[in-house]
């Protein structure tokens, strides 16, 4: 452990003394030639696939003229004080995109990928009128950057599919995403499976709960719930929980019928349960024995059948424009 | 029938078959006739796109022969490379209108092949009802089955596809799908040779109508696999599969279209997996018998791992080596759900292929809905084989619905049916004393299973004398204890909610599924007078009437088929998408800008070009509003020279006004939907200009075309068909005024295009209407 902080501790200073080093040396010569900003790009992006500018460095090799290289550059805000959750999940994404490039076999030096953080460059953001973070902008082999340069990451999100089109539509250049293959899926599935199949050892003696038809049943209906309330829809689309009216309300049923809300979804999928408790109550007092409690299943069965089929219906109708037809109540 | 009273039985016999039958019979009229809505308001006419196309297939078979038909290469589509049709087509549906016709026709009934075409799903419906009772009654019983039927007759999930015009595969393979179910739980239930091999013909046949049979073969083997799984293997189940999949498989093989995919390609593996799986259970059965247990028990050991062992090898050699196809991505897309919006856009621009909201499950299928997951609930507590497939029907059914919208016509039936057992048993629990004392428990009984029954007393189970001593006896001891007045209650109850639901079904087949699409309709509201659109009709008529037979149009896609059937003209691309670059290049074609596009139409020999728009009159189906899926299907292979972000604004909205993105304002769709329509001023206060569909007025009104010229523009400017022109035409070296042959004369007409009056000169100009004031 301590020989482990050690190294670190080492690493970290060999890390600075290189990067004091580094400064020290492009301040001496300020103004490099382009072969020389070319060749130390390369050397930087052999060591890491993202590069990491400060306001100094990126005035050197992003903004100043001579250059024939494009720069993919992220802006970001890293520091936890800055309390941007979103910029991690940028950064990954953002790093995943540079190795598909830095390891695939277009990689040129036409193209670089560098991130400057808000803490190490805050006067890169007053150059560039920036107050949001993350952005992603292209600096073009020549000339100044447009407004298209600019990734429109409300439109297209930051996913690392989204940063190569954005890439190939400004330099041409296409990167093939290649992501690390994401074990955490079948860890997952692993764990489930163990603890499914040593649940199942442990109990191999007492196994009569698999032949519970109570326990199936459930978990079918439950599925048809899930899927007639239409949770694939939601799983796909991604609709938001609720929305905000206009006069500051708050809605839970999507106006039209085109859409639907999550809340919505469920209030569907619990209206569809109370139907269906309905009609099992109205079947099951058949089958008992007993005055009493026959009647009062048959009695809350239809209760709940009725009520709840018509309050189903009535949100139905406030979706569907002109639908005529409502029951109990509109 | 062997303890039961002889005299009551028949008589109950009696009574509940003419029951059945008249249920059935008015319930195949039922669903008929509504069908028919489209017929009655318009006329008896081919709907939508698809149908079409499948008509023009029929009308060709019955006019050459069915060998030519086979061999048929359609050169009018898909121009230059033409299109096999005998072998990409299912030709189940015209071989069932050509049989019909073909019948008629030697009955000496002259009917024309077209209206066989038109009626064709509405009376194959009714013969779905009746497979969907046969099918609910053996799973149930045949009250539950009765109700399945009526539902199935009228239930809009089903009438979407099957109404009279809409000519498409569907509509015979619904039937087929229920008829294949109902033969393999027969077949499973009798373990007879004489039942599979029965299903196996009727999957001969879905698998020549529709390429939803992939859901029959790997249902089916899921069914068995279930079944091994929870223990319930059978020498039934051995016969009935191992037939069922060997002459299935070798029928499926025999359709042009099929061919060899069912050993190639994934979809089918896991029905094969299965057959060698319930083959090695069979064995192992068997050698069980003859082994001692210590020698049983080592084979079991080395011979699973061997087993195992050299499938996955197969398996793995097979697809390295590319005789194992991957999975097709349509059907990809249904496991991974983000799968086909990333990597295939043409996939994903069909709004049958999109997830399925509540609010459709609900407009399809009304209280069926609700009522469903009671039947899986009662299907699951009196669970036994063929349970166990309605079960399973239902799940993989109604995910799949979920998945994509088109898909709730296979979950329909299976929704009918569970439906049916849930409302046969609430009517068997409300309605028991009054049939108890009329016609005893005939046909509206739920048979019940106790739990602990041994299979030997389940053919009891369906015997209704039987049932019917021990339900009297039954009844006789306990009072169930509802008072008579709550039990009219519920029953009201009940049936006002079946009536709503008729009434729904009817509303939403006239409303929603009844308008054939190349006949508009709409309300006036000022008078309240109905008026026709009739302008794609118009359109194809004039193509047909004033282009050269051999012309070659442009369209998008989804138009194709009409072009071929109606103006019976040469088209680029049409609705069967089988290429997606020719079509990337029409896209490409739509959204560069007139001078490149001429280019790629003049590579292409397009004669005119045709373009729908609905800015005149508000429909909102037009090709503007397909547009961006034009450009991602062309971004899609041509990604250097169209680029979606082009298309929008800076603020990243699709505009058509004054502030869209000038590569919009520019591309030939947005010229060919415009050209003119700045001039034109649809209201007296209203701008000129004004596109109802997007409620905004167009940003680019005055341009004129160069390459192309208006040719044609129906009525309510629905279609419009431009001519390309020659070369020629208008890069034609202007001719020096000395070096004309024809000396120009002095006259210089005034007419242009502004001003196509003519006039007379020194015409004295009389100013009307002032009065001078006193």
């Amino acid at each position: 452990m301590k020989l482990l902080r050690n190294t670190f501790l080492y690493a970290l200073l060999v890390l600075a003394g290189c990067m004091i080093f580094a400064t020290a040396q492009s301040k001496q010569k300020s103004g490099l030639s382009l072969p020389e900003k070319v060749q130390n790009l390369v050397e930087m992006n052999m060591k890491k696939p993202v590069l990491r500018l400060n306001g100094q460095k990126f005035r050197e090799y992003v903004k100043n003229a001579p250059r024939n290289y494009s720069m993919i550059v992220m802006l970001t805000a890293m520091a936890p004080q800055r309390q941007c959750q979103i910029c991690r999940h940028a950064l990954e994404e953002f790093t995943i995109a540079a190795n598909s490039y830095r390891f695939s076999p277009i990689y040129s030096n036409k193209l670089f990928f560098a991130m400057v953080d808000f803490d190490d460059g805050s006067d890169v953001f007053q150059l560039l009128r920036l107050n949001t973070a993350p952005v992603f902008m292209h600096f073009p082999a020549k000339g100044k950057p447009k407004a298209a340069d600019t990734m429109d990451i409300h439109r297209v999100g930051f996913a690392a599919d989204a940063i190569s089109k954005f890439v190939a539509e400004r330099t041409d250049i296409q990167i093939r995403i290649f992501r690390p293959p994401n074990y955490s899926g079948t860890v997952a599935m692993i764990t489930l499976v163990a603890l499914v199949g040593s649940f199942l050892y442990i109990r191999r003696n007492n196994l009569e709960f698999l032949y519970n038809k109570n326990l199936w049943g459930a978990i079918a209906v439950f599925f048809c719930f899930a899927m007639i309330s239409g949770q694939m829809w939601n799983h796909i689309r991604g609709p938001p929980l609720v929305h905000k009216t206009q006069n500051g309300g708050v809605a839970y049923i999507h106006g039209s019928s085109q859409g639907q809300l999550v809340v919505e979804t469920y209030i569907i999928m619990f209206l569809n349960a109370m139907i269906v408790l309905g009609m099992i109550l109205l079947i099951e007092s058949g089958t008992l024995k007993g005055h009493n409690k026959n009647r009062i299943m048959a009695m809350a069965g239809l209760v709940l059948l009725t009520v709840f089929f018509s309050f189903l219906l009535s949100v139905f109708r406030s979706k569907a424009q002109g639908y005529p037809y409502s029951f109990l109540f509109k | 029938m062997n303890r039961g009273p002889k005299i009551l039985s028949n008589k109950v016999a009696g009574y509940s078959s003419l029951i059945t039958f008249a249920i059935l019979l008015i319930a195949w009229i039922a669903g008929f006739s509504s069908r028919l809505f489209a017929v009655i308001r318009f006329e008896s006419i081919i709907h939508e796109f698809d149908p079409w196309f499948n008509y023009r297939a029929t009308a060709y078979m019955v006019q050459h022969g069915w060998y030519k038909f086979l061999n048929w290469f359609d050169e009018r589509a898909w121009y230059p490379l033409g299109r096999i049709v005998g072998g990409t087509v299912y030709p189940g549906l015209m071989i069932t209108s050509g049989g019909i016709h073909y019948l008629l026709h030697f009955l000496n009934i002259p009917v024309h092949i077209r209206d066989i075409c038109v009626f064709l799903a509405p009376v194959f419906s009714g013969l779905t009802a009746i497979s969907t009772y046969l099918l609910t009654k053996e799973l149930w019983s045949p009250g539950a089955g009765l109700f399945a039927a009526s539902f199935i007759a009228i239930v809009p999930g089903y009438i979407s596809r099957s109404v009279a015009g809409s000519y498409d595969n569907e509509g015979i393979a619904i039937f087929a799908l229920q008829f294949t179910y109902f033969l393999w739980v027969r077949s499973v239930k009798t373990g007879s040779v004489f039942w599979s091999a029965g299903a196996a013909i009727s999957y001969f046949y879905m698998v020549s109508a529709w390429g939803g049979y992939v859901f029959i073969i790997n249902l089916i083997p899921l069914h068995v696999f279930v079944l091994l799984i929870m223990g319930r293997y059978s020498p039934r189940l051995l016969t009935s599969y191992s037939t069922f999949y060997i002459l299935g498989l070798l029928f499926s093989m025999q359709i042009p279209f099929v061919g060899f995919q069912p050993i190639r390609t994934s979809e089918h593996m896991a029905a094969l997996g299965v057959f060698v799986l319930l083959m090695a259970v069979a064995t192992l059965r068997h050698l069980q018998t003859v082994l001692s247990r210590h020698e049983f028990r080592k084979l079991f050991v080395v011979g699973g791992l061997v087993a195992a062992a050299f499938v996955f090898v197969a398996v793995v050699a097979l697809t390295m080596m590319g005789v194992i196809a991957p999975w097709s991505g349509r059907f990809y897309s249904l496991w991974d759900t983000g799968y086909a919006k990333i990597h295939i856009p043409i996939i994903a621009s069909v709004s049958e292929h999109q997830p399925t909201t509540w609010f459709s499950f609900f407009f399809d299928l009304h209280i069926l809905v609700c009522a469903f997951p009671v039947g899986v609930w009662y299907c699951i507590k009196q669970i036994n084989d063929e349970r166990v497939f309605v079960v399973l029907y239902a799940i993989s059914a109604v995910y799949f619905a979920g998945v994509m919208v088109r898909l709730m016509l296979t979950l329909t039936p299976v929704v009918c049916m569970l439906a049916g057992v849930a409302f046969s048993g609430l009517l068997d629990v409300f309605l028991q004393e009054d049939t108890s004392k009329k016609f005893g428990n005939s046909a509206y009984s739920v048979t019940e299973t106790d739990e602990n029954e041994d299979p030997t007393e389940k053919k009891t189970l369906y015997d209704k004398a039987g049932k019917l001593k021990h339900r009297t006896k039954h009844e006789n001891n306990h009072e169930n204890g509802i008072s008579s007045n709550l039990k009219s209650v519920v029953i009201l109850a009940i049936l006002m909610i079946l009536m709503m639901f008729a009434v729904h079904c009817t509303w939403v087949t006239s409303n929603a599924y009844s308008s054939p699409s190349i006949v508009l309709a709409f309300h006036n509201s000022q008078d309240g007078s109905r008026n026709i659109l009739d302008d794609f009709r118009e359109a194809y008529y004039w193509l047909s009437q004033n282009t050269a037979d051999d012309a070659r149009i442009m369209s998008w896609w989804d138009y194709g088929y009409q072009i071929a059937g109606m103006a019976n003209r040469t088209t680029l691309v049409d609705n069967n998408t089988w290429n997606n670059s020719h079509i990337a290049l029409v896209g490409k074609a739509m959204s560069s800008s007139e001078e490149k596009s001429y280019e790629i139409m003049t590579s292409l020999d397009v004669d005119y070009v045709l373009v729908i728009f609905g800015g005149v009159i508000g429909y909102s189906g037009d090709d503007i509003n397909k547009f961006l899926w034009m450009v991602r299907i062309a971004e899609g292979e041509h990604p250097k020279d169209i680029k979606e972000s082009d298309f929008f604004t800076d603020r990243g909205e699709f505009r058509v006004d004054a502030e869209g993105s000038p590569s919009l304002l520019n591309c030939l769709m947005y010229k060919l939907s415009y050209y003119r329509f700045g001039e034109l001023k649809l209201d007296y206060r209203g701008p000129s200009g004004y596109d109802r569909t997007r409620n905004a007025v167009i940003g680019n009104k005055d341009f004129d075309l160069t390459y192309l010229e208006e040719a044609y523009t129906t009525e309510h400017w629905l279609v419009r068909i431009y001519r390309v022109k020659k070369p020629y035409e208008f890069n034609r070296p202007a001719l020096k005024a000395n070096e004309r042959l024809i000396p120009p004369s002095n006259f210089i007409s005034r007419k242009n295009s502004k001003r196509r009056k003519g006039y007379i000169r020194n015409r004295p100009s009389v100013i009307k209407g002032k009065r001078t004031l006193k």
